[in-house]
């Protein structure tokens, strides 16, 4: 692509705004559901060309895995486990197609990225907000702010970010996830790279409302062609995702949650025990200045010696 | 004088001048100890709270965050090692004031009772006779003892256990580690007030610093401690006595 002056000049001030702003749009911005953006994966379309994973390295300068996974005993019983490469979403791969075969005819690909959840667990614990919702609704991430603690690790319900560890000991570390190619999409480039890439339409980007209707006629036109276990995931899981699946099979066969949630005691941390913390702390230190109070006016010091 | 003395003898030299007897209550390793732990946890508590208060999340991140990280962990390995020199080195010492401190009868109960007249009119003759440490101190040391051990089992496995640890356990182990902070925090900011700001308190400050106490304090705070179980329930027993035979 060609790139001239004033379009080098609009580039340019887009992603210097986009430097400005998006550390100030803070989290628990609610979207509506009309500009709500999203990603739609059609599991029906893909043919497992990884196009989108190399995208997503590419895109985001994400080095290869340095670390070869051992083949344990029963992916040496099921070879076709050994096309999953990597084995798992890290703090390096973003994007990966696995396949998923239920017997020797029934079989698909299936797309791992960051589901985008309207209500992430990630957001809910992360204590830095560096994980924040977007207002177009993604669940974006500011690598500036991550202090590497890892709760996001932790409490996601689809296990999908992933903390890079420099040192144990001192804990240095950086989570990293799919991020929606942010950068991407506000400087006006355009979507998610792994979208864009997509050569068959398996992956495409937009609103997310729009890509819901889209999603469900073809879920209706994929169940007329006689294929009942199709089904799509994500209208209503975890408040509604932004990465919408047209799946075959149940969502365990993928290992996702039939209704994630965010863990109650991700809650239980934000909604009772932060404000418990704060009353008990406000509580003890009026009780004993008010304690100070009356021991110093009914306590006559030259009585006591 | 030393000791808030309300009842008990003067000790007078030749001169006629009061003359304080000084008895050692705290061995240099204890105060090194106390002083020691008083400072990591405050550190601790700092630096802790960052992650604990959303508005303090700012000071989480960047360069203070990788300060405050490092802070934390530093000051985790003293919180943690105090108490276990103390025990290496004095062994007995250790263990005699443990078992104290973990030590609750009928006397505790009676000074529960009596804690309210006393730390807020200064009413200190009904105070039930008490040993090496009082019962207010007991139960600060077991509630900091007590939240230690959690703070060390669920700090270790958040600061290793990240990815070996089943992701439920971790998730409560995060959440107790907040509890324990809460308690603590709050039994940390009742002993301050009683031990550094209330008018009466200083006593026990003083024998925190220089490791002795007068032994009219002593007579008077510590009867157990200082006269032994079967004299000090004498002397209360006829003090009890002698105050409702004042009262009809």
């Amino acid at each position: 692509m060609e790139v001239n002056r004033r379009g080098f000049l609009r580039l340019s001030g887009a992603a210097l705004a986009s430097g400005v702003f998006v550390p100030w749009s803070m989290p628990e911005v609610q979207s509506s559901p009309q500009d709500r953006v999203g990603i739609l994966y059609d599991s029906s379309k893909c043919i497992g060309c990884r196009a989108c994973q190399m995208a997503c390295k590419r895109w985001n300068k994400l080095p290869q895995e340095t670390e070869v996974a051992e083949t344990s005993p029963a992916e040496a019983a099921n070879l076709y486990k050994l096309y999953d490469t990597p084995r798992d979403l890290s703090a390096d791969t973003w994007t990966l197609i696995k396949l998923n075969k239920r017997s020797e005819t029934d079989w698909h690909f299936m797309n791992y990225q960051c589901m985008h959840c309207a209500d992430a667990a990630c957001v809910t614990v992360c204590p830095s907000g560096a994980l924040y919702k977007d207002e177009r609704g993604f669940t974006a991430y500011d690598k500036s702010k991550c202090i590497g603690c890892g709760y996001c690790t932790q409490f996601c319900p689809y296990g999908v970010p992933a903390l890079k560890t420099k040192s144990v000991l001192s804990g240095e570390a950086k989570a990293a996830k799919c991020t929606f190619c942010q950068d991407r999409v506000f400087s006006g480039i355009g979507g998610p790279f792994c979208a864009e890439t997509c050569p068959v339409g398996a992956l495409v980007w937009g609103s997310r409302a729009e890509l819901l209707e889209a999603a469900k006629s073809r879920v209706e036109h994929l169940k007329s062609q006689g294929l009942g276990s199709v089904r799509l995931y994500g209208e209503h899981e975890a408040g509604g995702l932004g990465r919408l699946s047209i799946m075959f099979g149940e969502p365990g066969d993928y290992g996702w949650p039939v209704s994630p949630s965010t863990p109650a005691v991700a809650r239980a941390w934000q909604d009772i025990l932060q404000p418990l913390g704060t009353l008990a702390f406000g509580a003890a230190g009026l009780g004993v200045l008010a304690f100070y109070f009356i021991a110093r006016r009914s306590i006559k010091m030259e009585e006591v010696e | 004088m030393i000791g808030n003395r309300v009842r008990g003898v003067q000790e007078m030299d030749q001169a006629g001048a009061v003359r304080i007897r000084w008895i050692p209550k705290y061995s240099a390793m204890e105060r090194v100890f106390h002083w020691g732990h008083t400072v990591t946890f405050l550190l601790l508590a700092m630096t802790g709270m960052v992650l604990f208060f959303p508005f303090l999340g700012p000071l989480a991140q960047g360069a203070s965050g990788e300060f405050t990280r490092l802070l934390h962990r530093a000051a985790a390995i003293a919180y943690g090692a105090l108490p276990l020199i103390y025990i290496i080195l004095e062994p007995r010492r250790a263990w005699m004031s443990l078992k104290s401190v973990f030590k609750v009868g009928r006397f505790d109960i009676e000074w529960v009772k009596g804690m309210i007249p006393y730390y807020m009119f200064g009413r200190h003759e009904a105070m039930a006779p008490q040993d090496r440490f009082n019962t207010g101190e007991k139960l600060n040391a077991v509630v900091i003892i007590l939240g230690s051990v959690v703070f060390a089992i669920t700090g270790l496995l958040m600061w290793f256990g990240k990815g070996f640890v089943p992701i439920g356990v971790f998730q409560a182990v995060v959440i107790l580690h907040d509890i324990a902070m809460i308690v603590t925090v709050c039994m940390f900011i009742v002993h301050f007030y009683l031990a550094v700001v209330h008018p009466l308190m200083w006593a026990g400050l003083v024998s925190m610093r220089y490791g002795v106490t007068s032994a009219a304090y002593a007579q008077e705070h510590h009867a157990l401690w200082y006269y032994g179980k079967e004299r000090a329930e004498e002397i209360y027993e006829a003090h009890k006595a002698e105050r409702s035979e004042d009262k009809k």
